[in-house]
């Protein structure tokens, strides 16, 4: 794979992989930058990809069901999708890559750092989900209405409410029932966990940077502090006047928080 | 035809503020059972069951239970153990279990044994229902929504498989694994007791079921959307090179007799608006959860553009063909014109109805015994008086 110089609205790219192909945005060069999506807004291009593309070889792949991408049903499971991305980064050449997730993405981020500690130089977690604290409940993000949904992610009300000023169409109604499904696929239960992880953080090698949002009404911040505090060489940074959509709240900060802590 | 009394066996003791949406957004999954009073739920229980007896004793031919958890629209989380009451305290009717909910089960090979049990409690009245479990149902017991079809292909096969082939036999399949498949009793009736499943549109289901040839029965709708799914179901068989028999094409719906049509339109309105309005105030983030639809049933049902039940007047309830309410001669009509628009040999008739009393139950049954029963059996039918009233 050659890295592509021009990185604005970089377009989407397929790889062939399982029972079908995945889509993929690649911009950028510099150190490859593989960057795992959150449950939501897959398949779009968005102002954080603009800005990790200005610093890196960003790569960010739609998850199998999400976005662009097909559905590649044997991809069952959390441990599925971890060799998934394996594959993908075999595919891709990519022997050691910087691992930024986000949300469900920084779950299967954390999974395969776990699995394959040396793949990674740097991690990122940026409001993970994936650990099962049952004193700090995760928001139930299936059974929310849309607009609960959006009053949940974002901490501005403003954006909430130019967000709800549109009637989505059956298209757009379809498109996010397909990535819930998928999500309801690998975190339907446990619910958003896997039970065994926390005790596996400790395989993690990569210098770790987690990020919360000040204001994260879906994943309590007591799981990114059990995240900072089980990776062994890990820190927490929170971003200010946030809500979980982090890098679709705040593009700008959360990026920083992120191109930061590549940087070095 | 054929008519069946099907009871949902709601709770209509509701708090007096339950109009209230954002305090009560569902009479399902998150309305608490604080609310559930034991001293009237043990009443109505017997009620019930009494008012499915006595429409054996009317000559229904058939008595429908069903399951649903977690919810005071219907208060049967077990179906069996209902059919089980029933079964030796009738002995004409069918009685149909529509259905147990497969998916939702860890262990399918439970309801193979019941049903099989069933068969024989009942000598063979026994029709087999097999349901997905509607979507608040797999919150109300963790299941996946995204596995709910595959796991309930998956059930469905073993529970068949157990019932038709000699054990033991291993079983070994994505959801469940069994080395030692034998059920006990094996099921009275050959090959096994009839399977019927509901429809909403999909067209997986659709073709499944014709495939299977089982009845295919319809659920809350427009008679124009009722349409479509049997001429689905229809055109699935002729694609397979078959005709369904009328008698697997079973319409569902809530029915309002009155002695006149003028105080059938006037009774009947609070208790559709109770079960349109409350029973059926459910948002559909919890009917269709993420991954429940394929992507092309979603696409139909957004397509479809019905409305939210509780957004529908009385009027339009009537008028749109998802309630019948009239007088006996007016009922009659509708039915025989709907049967001859939509092509189906069965009904699945509600008439015991939300917040209904006991009295209006047993009126609303009794007359659609005399009154429109009769009506529609065939002259050999006919010879045999299908209805013993006690005391009518």
């Amino acid at each position: 794979m050659t890295t592509v110089d021009q990185p604005a609205a970089a377009p989407a790219r397929r790889l062939d992989i399982g029972s079908g192909s995945v889509s993929y945005f690649r911009a950028g060069s510099g150190r490859p930058v593989f960057f795992l999506h959150a449950a939501g807004g897959a398949g779009e291009w968005g102002p954080h990809h603009q800005l990790l593309s200005e610093r890196c070889d960003l790569i960010a792949p739609d998850h199998p069901g999400f976005g662009l991408s097909d559905d590649l049903p044997e991809v069952r499971a959390m441990d599925d999708l971890v060799y998934h991305y394996l594959d993908v980064l075999d595919r891709l050449g990519l022997d050691q890559v910087d691992l930024v997730g986000a949300s469900f993405g920084g779950w299967i981020a954390a999974e395969l750092a776990v699995h394959s500690p040396h793949r990674v130089r740097r991690l990122a977690l940026l409001g993970p989900a994936g650990l099962r604290l049952p004193e700090h409940p995760v928001a139930d993000l299936f059974i929310m209405t849309p607009p609960q949904l959006l009053g949940a992610l974002f901490h501005d009300p403003g954006i909430v409410e130019s967000l709800l000023a549109t009637e989505p169409g059956v298209e757009d109604i379809l498109r996010s029932y397909r990535d819930l499904g998928a999500l309801a696929r690998f975190g339907w239960k446990p619910y958003l966990s896997n039970p065994k992880l926390e005790g596996r953080l400790r395989r993690i090698s990569a210098p770790t940077r987690v990020v919360a949002a000040e204001h994260d009404r879906i994943i309590p911040r007591a799981h990114c502090e059990r995240y900072a505090a089980a990776i062994p060489d890990a820190e927490l940074v929170v971003v200010d006047d946030c809500g979980h959509a982090l890098y679709g709240e705040r593009p700008d900060a959360v990026t920083a928080a992120v191109t930061d802590f590549l940087a070095d | 035809m054929k008519f069946n009394f099907f009871h949902l066996m709601p709770y209509p003791y509701l708090p007096e503020d339950f109009d209230d949406v954002e305090k009560y957004p569902s009479m399902s999954l998150t309305f608490s059972n604080s609310h559930f009073d034991p001293a009237k739920g043990v009443d109505l229980y017997h009620r019930y069951l009494d008012e499915l007896e006595y429409a054996d004793e009317l000559g229904y031919d058939g008595i429908v239970v069903n399951e649903h958890h977690q919810s005071g629209y219907g208060m049967m989380p077990s179906p069996n153990v209902m059919a089980a009451a029933l079964a030796r305290r009738t002995s004409r009717s069918k009685i149909m279990v529509l259905g147990n909910a497969i998916p939702l089960r860890g262990n399918p090979l439970r309801v193979a044994e019941e049903i099989a049990m069933l068969d024989h409690l009942t000598r063979g009245r026994l029709v087999s229902g097999f349901v997905r479990g509607i979507g608040w149902e797999h919150y109300a017991h963790s299941v996946s929504p995204a596995d709910s079809r595959s796991r309930f292909n998956e059930a469905h096969d073993l529970i068949k498989k157990a019932w038709t082939t000699e054990g033991p036999f291993q079983w070994i399949g994505e959801h469940y694994e069994y080395r030692y498949v034998n059920v006990w009793p094996r099921p009275l009736q050959s090959p096994h007791p009839p399977i019927a499943v509901p429809g909403a549109g999909s067209p997986e289901t659709m073709r499944w079921v014709a495939e299977n040839r089982y009845m295919y029965v319809s659920v809350y709708a427009p008679t124009k959307v009722v349409k479509t799914w049997f001429d689905g179901y229809r055109k699935a068989a002729a694609d397979l090179g078959y005709e369904p028999d009328p008698d697997n094409i079973a319409l569902a719906t809530p029915v309002f007799i009155g002695e006149s049509e003028r105080s059938a339109m006037r009774e009947a309105r609070q208790h559709v608006e109770w079960l349109f309005h409350k029973g059926l105030r459910q948002g559909a983030e919890i009917v269709f959860p993420p991954g429940y639809m394929s992507a092309p049933a979603m696409r139909g049902l957004l397509k479809a553009g019905m409305k939210p039940y509780p957004e529908l007047s009385f009027e339009e309830l009537v008028e749109q063909g998802y309630v019948i309410v009239g007088g006996p001669e007016s009922v009659r009509n509708r039915i025989g014109e709907l049967r001859d628009e939509l092509g189906f040999g069965q009904m699945m008739t509600m008439l015991a109805m939300g917040d209904m009393s006991a009295e209006m139950t047993r009126r609303n049954t009794e007359i659609f015994a005399t009154e429109v029963i009769p009506h529609f059996r065939t002259e050999q039918a006919r010879e045999t008086p299908p209805v013993v009233l006690a005391q009518a």
